[in-house]
């Protein structure tokens, strides 16, 4: 009974609201994007954030969906009332991060840990991995690797000494997250600097796709944005975090809104609140 | 020598035979060999009827998905459709030279741009203009359908046209001869005449829709909810295996392929009216 009459006191405030907004009510609903079911980003974004409990995501259904970050980021620019969520290290200056419960986006924030919505990114090889993979994993781990990562705006994990470079040769395949691949771009961009016989190929092909092919030996290292699954490690795989990563919440450039709580955030993402006056005015 | 030659170009053709041939049969094998043990392990009725597609909480319900194709494919035919037919009317009756010289190339450029400039276009242009007058985030149905009208248009004017030339001019002039006026010649007479030869260009459309992926991706919202009004978003069956196939494991998995077989059926069921009517166009 109570929840009946929260209900319809809810939807009275709704309709009231509607009202007194008038016509340009419908004009700042709110325009939610999400990732797709699976997404490494999607699934950190919603567990972090109170979106899923129980490994319910209650994602509201209406959500419009895009399975890249740069698709987020063209919906977000295009439109003033969408709101989505994307890697830290992949904002960009045409859209604005929010800062969540009085915290700025930063890496230094989310190292201090006031900044709550981060997630590891992990690198996944099979027991029996490469020369020259090993030798690039331990360079991703070292002090020059981790160095790039924190260059890019991501976490370092580690502080392992320098790198010397071995000289092997060879091709790494590296497959996996769209999330990880820029970085991974970059480190292995170093790394051909310092073994000059290296060929390094890095296909994006989705966290599960890369770890799949890791598995089967498509690939010498997989990456993902997520946790891999116990199904995954006993078929022979070792994980290691390489970085960590903040999810970014994003909205259009004129939009008023340049910080919120995570309670609001998770109720735009639930359907509780689907208008911006909601969230002004509060 | 020659009989030997022969006899070698002989096995050579019936090996690109056997190819496409090969490749068609194991596409089959692999999607029903994967898909079916999915389909069974979920339930035929709550993998087709299921309205949930929740796949990391194990509800596969593709309805919203096979709703949503099949809407969107309709509206592309209500846009491209009527379009096509007029534009192939004009361009093989009463087109003058000069244009046609820039038409019929215009056409066929159309067909030959790859699906993702399609969905940019979609994104940049469809998007914001549907933004501008019914509010919203600009992405859905409607906008879909528009983007795929276009995408299908180069298909049936190409089919239409030359469905409409393949009629006898005695047809045309005939109808003139009994006082008819020009359009209502070709309209009431070269039209009908031609009437087989267009509906396979449009079943050609309804199968390019149908499949069209990644640019429907791009401006349709991909819910997984049934529409509810013509601005709605929704997700097609296409979009659905590209969109979670990065990220998906185990049975999600299986469960995006079991969707790709439902979608095989789809085109099956097309390409076998596709040939019934040309069968039927070759009788007459």
């Amino acid at each position: 009974m109570k929840t009946k009459r929260a209900i319809s006191v809810y939807a009275a405030m709704i309709i009231t609201a509607g009202t007194l907004a008038g016509c340009s009510g419908a004009d700042s609903a709110i325009t939610v994007i999400s990732r797709e079911d699976g997404s490494g980003t999607r699934d950190a974004f919603t567990e972090l954030v109170g979106i899923s409990d129980d490994d319910t995501d209650n994602t509201v259904e209406t959500a419009e969906i895009s399975n890249s970050t740069a698709v987020v980021i063209q919906s977000v620019i295009g439109n003033e009332n969408a709101i989505g969520y994307i890697s830290l290290g992949s904002l960009c200056d045409e859209v604005k991060a929010l800062g969540i419960d009085g915290a700025a986006a930063t890496a230094e924030n989310i190292n201090n840990g006031a900044y709550k919505v981060s997630r590891p990114f992990i690198i996944a090889v099979r027991e029996d991995i490469s020369e020259p993979a090993s030798d690039f994993t331990e360079f991703i781990m070292s002090s020059d690797g981790q160095a790039i990562i924190e260059e890019k705006g991501y976490i370092s994990v580690s502080d392992k000494g320098t790198y010397t470079p071995s000289g092997s040769g060879g091709t790494i395949v590296i497959a996996g997250s769209t999330s990880v691949a820029p970085v991974m771009e970059s480190l292995a961009d170093k790394y051909k600097e310092l073994n000059s016989g290296v060929t390094i190929e890095i296909q994006q092909t989705g966290s599960s796709a890369g770890i799949t092919s890791t598995i089967e030996g498509a690939c010498d290292i997989g990456m993902a944005s997520r946790e891999i699954k116990d199904s995954e490690i006993k078929q022979g795989l070792i994980s290691t975090v390489i970085a960590m990563d903040g999810i970014a919440v994003i909205v259009n450039k004129e939009n008023d809104i340049s910080s919120m709580t995570s309670e609001q955030i998770k109720s735009i993402y639930t359907g509780e609140i689907v208008d911006w006056s909601e969230v002004l005015y509060e | 020598m020659n009989k030997c030659k022969e006899k070698l170009m002989h096995g050579i053709f019936l090996v690109c035979a056997c190819i496409s041939a090969a490749a068609v049969a194991m596409i089959c094998f692999f999607l029903f060999a994967n898909g079916l043990p999915a389909i069974r392990e979920i339930g035929t009725a709550d993998f087709i009827f299921g309205q949930t597609w929740k796949p990391l909480e194990n509800k596969f319900g593709i309805f919203p998905m096979i709703i949503g194709s099949i809407y969107v494919t309709a509206g592309a035919i209500i846009i491209g459709v009527p379009t096509g037919i007029f534009c192939a009317v004009f361009m093989a009756k009463f087109c003058p030279e000069k244009i046609y010289r820039i038409m019929k190339p215009a056409v066929e450029l159309m067909a030959g741009i790859p699906s993702i400039v399609y969905g940019y276009f979609g994104l940049m242009a469809i998007v914001p203009a549907m933004q501008n007058i019914f509010g919203g985030s600009g992405k859905g149905m409607l906008t879909a359908s528009v983007l795929l009208g276009i995408m299908i248009l180069p298909t049936v004017i190409g089919v239409s046209e030359s469905a409409i030339r393949a009629v006898s001019d005695s047809y045309y002039e005939g109808s003139l001869a009994l006082g008819a006026t020009s359009e209502r010649s070709m309209f009431f007479v070269v039209l009908p005449a031609a009437k087989n030869g267009i509906m396979a260009g449009i079943i050609l459309g309804i199968g390019r829709a149908i499949g069209e992926t990644m640019a429907v991706v791009m401006v349709c919202g991909n819910q997984s909810i049934l529409p509810d009004k013509l601005t709605s978003g929704i997700r097609t069956l296409t979009a659905n295996i590209v969109l979670e196939m990065g990220y998906a494991a185990d049975l999600h998995r299986d469960a995006l392929i079991a969707t790709a077989g439902v979608l095989f059926v789809f085109i099956l069921i097309i390409n076998t009216l596709f040939s019934i009517l040309k069968n039927r166009s070759s009788d007459q």
